[in-house]
């Protein structure tokens, strides 16, 4: 073993071409992850609770939008995206877009099934009580229901955010020069010790996966429904 | 843009990947389901250094992209290999056993079911734990006083319901396993995700190469879905 090949390059995997170039390597693995993290928490809540409202026809294409994107591989919709978006909406859409894009739909998707389970999980009393005290619908959504089903959702979101880290590596299949991306150009070019380099960058999301997976058990811990 | 389909040899590149896709998924699933369960026996019945050492082992595996996984069996094993050993890996074998030939895969294929196997054992093996950990305390207490020994309790009483939790998340991982053979193309391994795309450069029909793909895919799943949901039907206990 010897990782002075990562010392020669640590620089290129943490930040890629940075500041000469673009940004790259594990910071914009953080930077992917982060953006999509949020991204895909505002699309899941949207469903979640869509789902969780509605009824009938509605409901049932929701479902099936939801399931597409929960049945088909990460990699299949990032070449969807890179492919087809520039076809269909004849924007130049860029790389990082894509990925932001795919990694925040298929987050979504996850999560909203998460939220209905959230929403779900109070007592429809909760519901009656504060539509019979006035409060409108969407008030008694804001107000009522999302307070008291957030925290418990709140694991959940934490470990899509997790999933999501890791599925940031993806991004390598169409040239984004994130962390997987810099560490595969960088074994290729120095045609020695990849068994060193791709450990150094396991062990550096595994950094970062595992520190979130810690606040995604302190926060199940927290907020555990009491047994009854 | 669906004004034609694919050229029969494209559609058969199609399949091929197909092919490779659901026997990669089934072997790794059988496999991954063993060592899972192997990994979740260990865990529950030990307290010392076996069992920090599986917990360590689900740790690594569950937070580390199946990605680097398997650059890491890729490049990084086989450049720890003995002078020899790739060669000998990467020339076809084969063995006549029984009435058989035997095949030996390229090491593409060898280092994507190595590196799938692993990481989706670790999910699994935390799904089976959690339908272990459901099941109630006082039925374990129930049968210790009946005279049942620890592991006739652990072998009648807890397992029969725990994989009945279990089943629909393991199903779950499956569906996982499914969609995470597509990463196996990072490494050459020319599954349905590799075969479109290579459809798709050679023919530039976009919309149909990826088309079907995303629709086999969607069978898979739709079809371990509705599978499940029959097995959960036939195993569960009457109320």
């Amino acid at each position: 073993m010897d990782f002075s090949v990562i010392g020669d390059n640590l620089s290129y995997l943490m930040l890629g071409a940075w500041p000469e170039g673009p940004l790259g390597g594990a910071a914009l693995t953080l930077v992917l992850s982060v953006s999509s993290a949020l991204a895909s928490s505002a699309i899941g809540l949207a469903l979640g609770v869509a789902l969780a409202v509605t009824q009938g026809a509605t409901h049932r294409a929701l479902l099936a939008f939801v399931g597409f994107f929960r049945a088909i591989p990460v990699i299949m919709l990032i070449f969807w995206a890179y492919f087809l978006l520039p076809i269909v909406l004849h924007i130049d859409a860029p790389a990082l877009g894509t990925v932001v894009c795919s990694l925040s739909l298929i987050g979504g998707a996850y999560l909203a099934h998460s939220v209905w389970a959230g929403i779900s999980s109070l007592p429809r009393g909760q519901w009656h009580a504060a539509r019979a005290l006035g409060m409108r619908p969407w008030q008694v959504m804001r107000w009522v229901i999302l307070p008291q089903a957030l925290p418990i959702m709140a694991p959940s979101f934490v470990n899509q955010w997790i999933s999501l880290t890791k599925d940031t590596s993806l991004a390598y299949v169409i040239g984004v020069g994130e962390l997987s991306f810099v560490a595969a150009q960088v074994s290729n070019r120095v045609m020695v010790h990849p068994t060193e380099i791709f450990l150094f960058v396991g062990a550096v999301y595994y950094l970062v996966c595992a520190s979130l997976e810690l606040c995604a058990n302190r926060l199940a811990r927290r907020y555990a429904v009491p047994v009854r | 843009m669906i004004d034609e389909l694919l050229a029969p040899r494209y559609l058969g590149w199609l399949l091929h990947g197909f092919f490779n896709t659901v026997v990669l998924a089934a072997v790794v699933c059988a496999c991954a389901t063993l060592v899972g369960f192997v990994l979740c026996v260990l865990r529950a019945v030990d307290r010392g250094g076996v069992s920090v050492a599986v917990r360590a082992y689900l740790s690594v595996f569950r937070n580390t992209p199946l990605l680097v996984q398997l650059f890491f069996w890729y490049f990084g094993v086989s450049s720890l290999f003995p002078e020899g050993w790739l060669e000998w890996l990467n020339t076809p074998h084969t063995w006549r056993v029984v009435a058989l030939h035997v095949m030996w895969p390229p090491f593409e294929y060898l280092a994507g079911f190595v590196g799938l196997t692993l990481y989706t054992s670790a999910f699994i093996a935390e799904e089976l734990r959690a339908g272990v950990r459901a099941v109630p305390a006082g039925q374990v207490a129930a049968g210790l006083a009946q005279g049942f020994t620890p592991a006739q309790v652990w072998r009648h009483i807890v397992m029969p319901q725990a994989l009945r939790i279990a089943l629909g998340p393991v199903l779950g991982q499956y569906m996982n396993a499914i969609k995470n053979s597509s990463l196996t193309m990072a490494i050459g391994l020319a599954e349905l995700s590799y075969a479109s795309r290579q459809v798709e450069t050679e023919t530039f029909k976009t919309f149909q190469a990826f088309g079907v793909a995303t629709a086999l895919y969607i069978a898979m799943i739709v079809l371990i879905e509705w599978g499940g949901q029959y097995l959960r039907r036939r195993v569960a206990y009457p109320h």
